[in-house]
């Protein structure tokens, strides 16, 4: 008997998209998102993972193939239906936005006409940004400004959530900060999540990784099952070594360049 | 939300309306004006200030919406080439003589200007089944050029007679304001102001982006041309019944954020009221000032405009978005 954690939220079956007529940047990609999820999606610069998060989203419409959620089409959702079931943060925010903080978190709240529970006082709480409710955008530093598109984000309410590379651009403590904050939230709220990222390493710490390359899905599974010497070598185009520590922990090291060119 | 500064605002706008209509070349008693007083009152200096009202209120709500969905702080209603549209069609229809509508004539071509200038704008900026920011601005540029060389070129071949009344047309001129244009004026701008107050969450959103705004749940492509019709209709009639008038458009959506902040649902009924005012107290300047000569609105707007503007400019936080 399946539960509703088996259910899929989101599915791309057969999906096809091309930025230029005739030709397919992906073509033929199935995936789907089980309720409470929390995946690293994972691929070299270019592999794609942007085009699959828009096609997700709705942003992109596929060629060929459908996009469903809960079973019916995505494109067929009224536009505020969609943003509350599923909501998307791309990887490039701009940085000289005017709102302050709690302009900005309040906006998670634009697709409702009955407001939800959750207020964007404790939105901002979640994300640690309460005492800089009133303070412009631009003066915070790139840490606090993600956490802020993240609390709107999560003030949506959707079940789903989409994050093009969130820890982009921020250092290893911010990127630590806010991983852990969306784990937790995706662990609290029973949310999937599905998130864009480059760093083998940091994928780690990931239950479930899709393995992308070209607009194809490599592998997935747990990170140990998919982040091989061999499937690395593949999406990356380097040699690594995988090694597992005493304490369970793997790590990957970077040993050399295959020297070949770089196929996207 | 700022609201002691909102209502300062709106009580010194509305105030500087009901002063406008006192004060001038020749004061008016508000209590006990005379018959001569009260036919200046009626005929010429209500017809004026209402219309000097109205149309800062298009300019500063299309400045407004423009600068938010354009994403660019130096748009105002004129770069997108509609104000030239307008100035080319009335001063062809001026030039020519050609007056078969009557006193109708000017404004009635001007407006035809201006809609089909933005409907061209719109063309050129239309890509993929939307309206792109980028587009939009370069077509008005190019276009906007275009217009005003083609009106330039009729006003340098025009014997002189016409030609003193298409400059100070140009320049914005108010002195020829009466009651029989107010109610289609005050009927598109009232339609633009409701779009753009209606929408001022999408605007919010497009703000943020296209992406947060699909994300969000708005139409990206579908509330960016509702806004671009808004603003076309606000500046097509502003322009018709008034002539070109500048920087309202682009320094009052900008003086307002620097008082209450940048949510589009109190920068657009405030930024109106703020137009209003503004023109109010520059026309009240240039019909009293070297009276009984009277200097374009369009020139006092530019010349307390531009300073201020040079002010925040040395400010920027003001203009980081």
């Amino acid at each position: 008997m399946s539960s509703r954690a088996d259910l899929p939220i989101l599915e791309l079956s057969g999906v096809a998209f091309g930025y230029e007529r005739d030709t397919h940047f992906i073509s033929r990609l199935s995936l789907s998102i089980l309720n409470g999820q929390f995946i690293g999606l994972l691929g070299a610069n270019g592999s794609g993972k942007s085009t699959i998060l828009k096609l997700a989203s709705g942003l992109l419409k596929p060629s060929a193939g459908q996009v469903t959620l809960w079973g019916k089409s995505l494109h067929h959702y009224r536009e505020k239906d969609r943003a509350k079931l599923i909501s998307y943060l791309p990887q490039f925010l701009d940085m000289h936005i005017p709102f302050t903080v709690r302009e900005l978190v309040s906006m998670g709240l634009y697709p409702y006409d009955i407001l939800p529970d959750m207020t964007a006082e404790e939105a901002m709480e979640l994300v640690g940004l309460k005492g800089k409710s009133d303070v412009p955008l631009a003066q915070l530093s790139g840490g606090e400004r993600r956490r802020a598109f993240i609390a709107m984000t999560l003030l949506q309410g959707s079940g789903l959530v989409l994050l093009d590379e969130p820890l982009v651009n921020l250092d290893i403590k911010f990127q630590l900060e806010i991983y852990r904050l969306l784990r937790e939230l995706q662990k609290q709220k029973n949310i999937s999540i599905l998130m864009a990222l480059h760093d083998m390493n940091f994928a780690m710490q990931f239950e479930t990784v899709m393995l992308i390359k070209q607009g194809s899905i490599l592998g997935a599974g747990t990170p140990e099952e998919v982040l091989t010497k061999d499937t690395i070598r593949d999406a990356f185009d380097v040699d690594v070594t995988v090694r597992k520590q005493d304490s369970g922990e793997m790590i990957i090291s970077y040993t050399r360049d295959t020297g070949e060119r770089l196929q996207d | 939300m700022p609201s002691v500064k909102i209502t300062l605002l709106i009580v010194a706008s509305l105030g500087i309306f009901f002063v406008s209509l006192f004060l001038g070349p020749t004061l008016i008693s508000p209590f006990s004006p005379g018959p001569i007083e009260k036919e200046i009152l009626f005929s010429i200096r209500m017809p004026r200030v209402i219309i000097a009202f109205l149309i800062g209120i298009a300019l500063g709500t299309s400045g407004a919406v423009l600068q938010g969905i354009l994403r660019n702080p130096l748009a105002d209603p004129y770069v997108l080439g509609i104000s030239s549209g307008a100035a080319f069609a009335a001063a062809l229809s001026l030039l020519s003589g050609f007056y078969l509508l009557g006193k109708f004539t000017l404004p009635l071509s001007a407006f035809a200007g201006a809609c089909a200038a933005s409907i061209m704008v719109g063309i050129f900026g239309w890509k993929r089944g939307s309206l792109l920011p980028e587009r939009l601005l370069l077509a008005g540029i190019g276009l906007g050029f275009l217009f005003y060389s083609a009106m330039m070129l009729l006003v340098s071949i025009s014997p002189s007679e016409g030609m003193r009344r298409t400059v100070l047309w140009i320049f914005g001129d108010l002195a020829m304001a009466d009651w029989s244009v107010i109610p289609y004026g005050l009927a598109f701008i009232a339609l633009g102001l409701g779009i753009s107050l209606q929408r001022a969450k999408a605007l919010n959103a497009l703000i943020l982006g296209d992406e947060l705004a699909h994300s969000l749940g708005f139409s990206v492509q579908k509330e960016r041309l509702l806004l671009f019709i808004s603003v076309a209709l606000m500046t097509g009639a502003s322009v018709s019944l008034g002539g070109t008038i500048g920087f309202i458009g682009l320094i009052i959506p900008h003086m307002v954020k620097s008082f209450v902040g940048a949510n589009s649902r109190y920068v657009i009924p405030v930024s109106a009221l703020c137009g209003g005012g503004f023109l109010c107290i520059s026309d009240l300047i240039g019909k009293t000032l070297l009276s009984p000569m009277e200097i374009p609105a369009g020139i006092i707007t530019a010349l307390i405009g531009s300073p201020y503007f040079l002010y925040l400019l040395r400010r920027r936080d003001v203009f980081q978005g």
